[in-house]
């Protein structure tokens, strides 16, 4: 961009345009941050408190509580330790498999490779409506806790299914984040490693995968915040209640404390706490995946 | 140690009318111990040679052997070749240290300290030992290049292929290390094949060049064989810097013309007519002549009005010719641009009867832009090539040259 | 196994070679080497030169590729394409209620049923809708954004954190926002209208058929404008510096800068960026079911929410099915071209 400054209209020496540009961008802090500046100080109003102010402003004294974050957590402690349980492996798993993936279609020369790529690809887009109703047939037809007698899988089968699931609706996309990745390794060195006596397998695992762990920060990082997310396979998958993920109690808890919306901002926000944490700390993977993406 | 041979090998890629032949019927004979330098231009075929022997290309037709043990068949890991490439390759996230132990560690059963042993000393020969613990970022280029020798010399290999290795280092490194490597080969005498563009590298290091073009081996021999013999005309204007001279001629008789330039070839003691029978005769043929060949003394043998008329005082009476250079053979010409390179000049001539030469000689003689000069090309350094096929009709003769120093 | 000429040949040698003057024959010079020939060796097994068609398939690679991406791939197969053409299967059936689908009798009813059901329709026109304006203004707004972060400015880490905040949050958690800020007598934007002394211009957002699309369109561009703005803003990053240079050296004014010079360059960046944006438009269902249940409404209902009502809340497996093919087709309809155009370009 220009850096002339010479021609830049000011105003007793300050530059209007800069000035301007500040306060467009101050602007768009506010518009994305309102919502959630509004909903965490309702998330500390007592309904008093919160019918008498305005959504942005701070509790007044007098009217600030946690009690709303504690029925918050009393509700959904469940919902966070089920996602917790189903997320954490299907984040692994599908990194995991993404990147396997994209090196026997990236660093491994053979033909037709390009068109098995694309069908990975395609999967990235497909619409999960397309195949919910396979999905459930699927499963009660699967039926893990009737085939396996093991009390652990007959507690968790909802999870594990939706686990399972996650894992396969996320390899697509793992595997073209890791794909443009492994593309920029140089040919040459792989070459090398080959001469060396390195088979395929030596070669990933020596190689290739030591050298993933940027990529790898990035898939877990996008990954984890997709499945922990998700709504949709949620619902259809997991009936049992003790099963429930925390996206699926929290639409009860907004659905059971209409209109009292200190309850609901406080219990979006525990829901929310575990990628929003995620997300300040590693900011910077998640843009990255997310960028991956196009 | 071994001895590698490639018989008839070719190299297609793609299929059908698509196809490109990159490599066509290449054979060549590399004894044990060997140096061996492919050189030619870019597109030449020899990079995808060397990927052949060393199976990291399939061989479309032909064999490549180890020791008489054909290797088409095999993966790159089974060849025991070890490969140097241009940009080194070096595995970033290991240290120089075990980037070397990694051949020994994944293609052979040594153990640990045996394995250590080796890459100890091989970084001894190489001069890398502080370098041993660092990683390959932390490492200048010159610093890379050696770890990626290391790296293919502790393999103890049966034959070193080398990619290129030193056209990513600045030029005085690379000189010095062209040093370092022929030496390092003579001490290993493993069999090597290294490829270059650079003619400079590929006579300097070879015990034998193979010079390609296009995918055709022109011509297998010592570097000095390919200088002084050229097989054709691409072999003879590739080798040697600054290049030969060569004249497009049409054959008049025993003359070689050029539009007013004539060149009568020597009947007595050329054998002129074996080389005009041997020449077809309704292509042509083309006189070639090295730069450090052609003869410049000062005067045009004609009157010095031009000297003179300039008022210049450092006008010298005409030198006479050395002695091999016939009558015949005298040409006038005005000097154009000359370029002095400190151990001899490079002048480029613009003879009267239109070729232009450029010839070369030593520093210490001044010659000046414009001057006239007599050209002398005698007929026992002239090479002589078929206008069509470019085979070499006639080349110099050795034995009557004698390593003037005056004129070298 | 003799070569015809010199054994170990080595520099020097030359002046012991024969002198070849005169006639050679048009063969490849080999002075000093020699040319092997098969004949010549009887001990050395010449066998066939060719690769065979076993030691082909070994060295191209394939089989030993296969442990790493079949898994995978497998688990694709299965769950995608396999789901989509089982779902496909389904929707020819009649399957509906409890019990389990009938395979034997296939028909297309399922789809007339659709052509002629006013509410498939209203959700297909306002699944379009949803499509275009959301995928525009997330576009044009990530844009303008990105345009903003790309001048330069002090604290642009923090800032664009901030703006790509919303991507990291659930649906669910937004919708909650949303529900809220979008409340006629307490929520956000009223207040905000009012407090500008707008109070005319407020609504009830998620009430009124009127303006429901819309209040979900700017909802959901919120979310998503800043994927828009991460994809811009690297792509303005790629735009060489000398080009902004240029273009006002020649006089051009900024937004003429911008409009005939920089946005143009940015196709590659809009086409990807649109084609996930209605891609995700078309499976968006959390945002919505969240606010609204199964039943938007006529002016809200879109197929995502249909399919699960259908299918779901009515148990009309079949006919549910239908409604996601119609999705998969639409998606099928965006995606097939970009792909074949990325793949054209070389850009897989």
């Amino acid at each position: 961009m220009s850096t002339d400054a010479t021609s830049r209209p000011s105003i007793a020496g300050v530059d209007v345009s800069r000035v301007a540009l500040y306060a467009a961008l101050l602007g768009m802090v506010a518009f994305y941050l309102a919502p959630l500046e509004s909903g965490l100080a309702t998330a500390f109003k007592t309904p008093e408190g919160f019918r008498t102010t305005t959504p942005f402003a701070l509790p007044p004294v007098g009217e600030f509580t946690v009690d709303a974050w504690g029925t918050a957590f009393d509700r959904l402690g469940t919902g966070l330790t089920n996602s917790a349980l189903m997320a954490v492996p299907a984040t692994v798993l599908s990194a995991l498999f993404g990147s396997l993936a994209a090196y026997g279609l990236t660093n491994l020369e053979w033909r037709g490779q390009v068109g098995v790529l694309m069908l990975f690809v395609a999967g990235v887009f497909i619409p999960y409506q397309a195949v919910l109703v396979p999905l459930t047939q699927f499963w009660s037809f699967v039926d893990l806790a009737g085939r396996l007698p093991i009390s652990a899988v007959d507690r968790y089968e909802g999870l594990i299914n939706l686990s399972i699931t996650h894992v396969a609706y996320g390899v697509p996309i793992c595997t073209v984040l890791f794909r443009s990745y492994y593309a920029t390794i140089d040919d040459e060195m792989l070459e090398a490693a080959r001469l060396d006596g390195a088979s395929a397998a030596t070669i990933y695992r020596r190689i290739v995968l030591p050298l993933s762990v940027p990529i790898f920060a990035v898939t877990l990082i996008y990954q984890f915040t997709q499945i922990w997310n998700d709504l949709l396979f949620a619902i259809v998958l997991v009936s049992d209640p003790s099963n429930q993920v925390v996206t699926v109690a929290l639409n009860q808890l907004q659905g059971s404390f209409v209109q009292q919306y200190n309850l609901q901002m406080a219990g979006a926000f525990v829901a929310a706490l575990p990628t929003l944490v995620v997300y300040v700390l590693f900011g910077e993977q998640f843009a990255k995946g997310v960028a991956g993406e196009t | 140690m071994a001895r590698l041979q490639l018989d008839s090998v070719q190299k297609r890629f793609g299929e059908g009318d698509d196809s490109v032949l990159a490599v066509n019927d290449l054979s060549v004979d590399i004894a044990d111990g060997e140096f061996l330098v492919l050189v030619g231009p870019s597109g030449c075929g020899k990079s995808t040679t060397l990927r052949m022997v060393a199976g990291l290309e399939t061989i479309t037709d032909g064999e490549v052997r180890l020791n008489g043990e054909v290797m088409n068949e095999r993966g790159p890991a089974e060849r025991d070749i070890a490969m140097v490439f241009q940009s080194y390759a070096l595995y970033p996230h290991m240290t120089v240290r075990n980037n070397m132990r990694f051949g020994l560690e994944e293609s052979t059963d040594l153990d640990d300290e045996t394995i250590d042993d080796r890459v100890e000393s091989t970084a001894e020969l190489l001069e890398i030992t502080d370098l041993l613990a660092r990683k390959p970022g932390a490492l200048s280029g010159g610093q890379q290049q050696r770890v990626a020798l290391g790296r293919a010399i502790v393999r103890e290999p049966k034959a070193f292929l080398m990619d290129e290795p030193l056209s990513n280092l600045d030029a005085k490194l690379r000189s010095q290390m062209r040093t370092e490597l022929q030496q390092l080969q003579a001490d290993l005498e493993t069999t090597t094949v290294y490829v270059t563009h650079d003619q400079t590298e590929a006579m300097t290091m070879a015990d034998r060049v193979a010079i390609l073009d296009g995918g055709e081996l022109q011509q297998v021999a010592t570097p000095l064989e390919a200088y002084h013999r050229p097989a054709n005309r691409f072999v003879a204007g590739f080798i040697g810097e600054p290049s030969m001279n060569f004249v497009d001629c049409s054959v008049a008789g025993e003359t070689l013309v050029a539009d007013d330039f004539a060149y009568p070839l020597d009947a007595a003691s050329d054998s002129a007519s074996d080389v005009i029978g041997s020449l077809d005769e309704t292509a042509g043929a083309t006189l070639g002549i090295r730069p450090e060949d052609v003869a410049v003394v000062e005067g045009d043998g004609g009157d010095d009005d031009s000297a003179a008329a300039a008022g210049d005082r450092l006008a010298v009476a005409d030198e006479p010719l050395p002695d091999d250079v016939d009558a015949s053979h005298a040409f006038a010409a005005t000097v154009g641009v000359v370029e002095p390179m400190g151990d001899e000049n490079v002048v480029h001539l613009a003879l009267d009867d239109g070729p232009e030469l450029v010839a070369t000689m030593d520093g210490l003689r001044r010659v000046r832009e414009g001057r006239r000069v007599t050209v002398g090309l005698p007929s026992n350094a002239i090479h002589v090539f078929d206008a069509e096929s470019g085979e070499a009709v006639r080349n110099r003769s050795l034995e009557t040259a004698a390593l003037d120093a005056a004129r070298v | 196994m003799s070569s015809p000429s010199s054994a170990a040949p080595h520099r020097g040698d030359s002046d012991d070679a024969p002198d070849e003057q005169g006639g050679s024959e048009p063969a490849t010079r080999t002075d000093g080497g020699a040319v092997v020939d098969g004949a010549d060796e009887p001990a050395v097994a010449t066998g066939q030169t060719k690769p065979s068609w076993l030691a082909r398939v070994q060295q191209s690679s394939f089989l030993e590729s296969l442990p790493f991406w079949g898994p995978p791939g497998l688990l694709v197969l299965l769950f995608v394409y396999g789901a989509i053409a089982w779902n496909f299967v389904i929707s020819l059936t009649g399957w509906e209620g409890l019990g389990a689908p009938d395979y034997s009798s296939l028909s297309a009813e399922m789809y007339a049923r659709l052509l002629s059901d006013p509410s498939f329709y209203a959700a297909f026109r306002n699944t379009l809708v949803l499509l275009v304006a959301f995928t525009a203004l997330s576009l044009v707004v990530g844009l303008l954004v990105a345009i903003l972060l790309d001048q330069q400015i002090r604290f642009e880490n923090t800032v664009r954190t901030i703006y790509l905040l919303p991507m990291s949050l659930s649906f669910v958690v937004t919708a909650i926002f949303w529900s809220w800020m979008y409340n006629p007598r307490i929520g956000l934007v009223n207040e905000v209208l009012r407090s500008l002394g707008l109070g005319g211009l407020t609504q009830a957002w998620l009430s009124d058929p009127q303006f429901k699309l819309g209040a979900i369109v700017f909802a959901l561009m919120w979310q998503f404008s800043g994927y828009c703005m991460v994809v811009y803003l690297a792509g303005l990053r790629a735009i060489p510096d000398a080009q902004y240079e240029a273009a006002r050296i020649d006089g051009a004014s900024t937004i003429r800068l911008y409009w005939r010079v920089i946005v143009p360059q940015l196709r590659a960046s809009t086409m990807s960026a649109a084609v996930v944006l209605v891609v995700f438009a078309l499976k968006a269902f959390d945002f919505l079911f969240v606010l609204f249940g199964v039943n938007p409404g006529e002016s809200a209902d879109i197929l995502s929410v249909m399919m699960y009502r259908v299918a779901f809340d009515r148990i009309q497996w079949a006919y549910g099915s239908a409604v996601a093919m119609v999705l998969f087709a639409m998606a099928l309809g965006v995606i097939g071209p970009y792909l074949f155009v990325q793949y054209r370009r070389g850009e897989l």
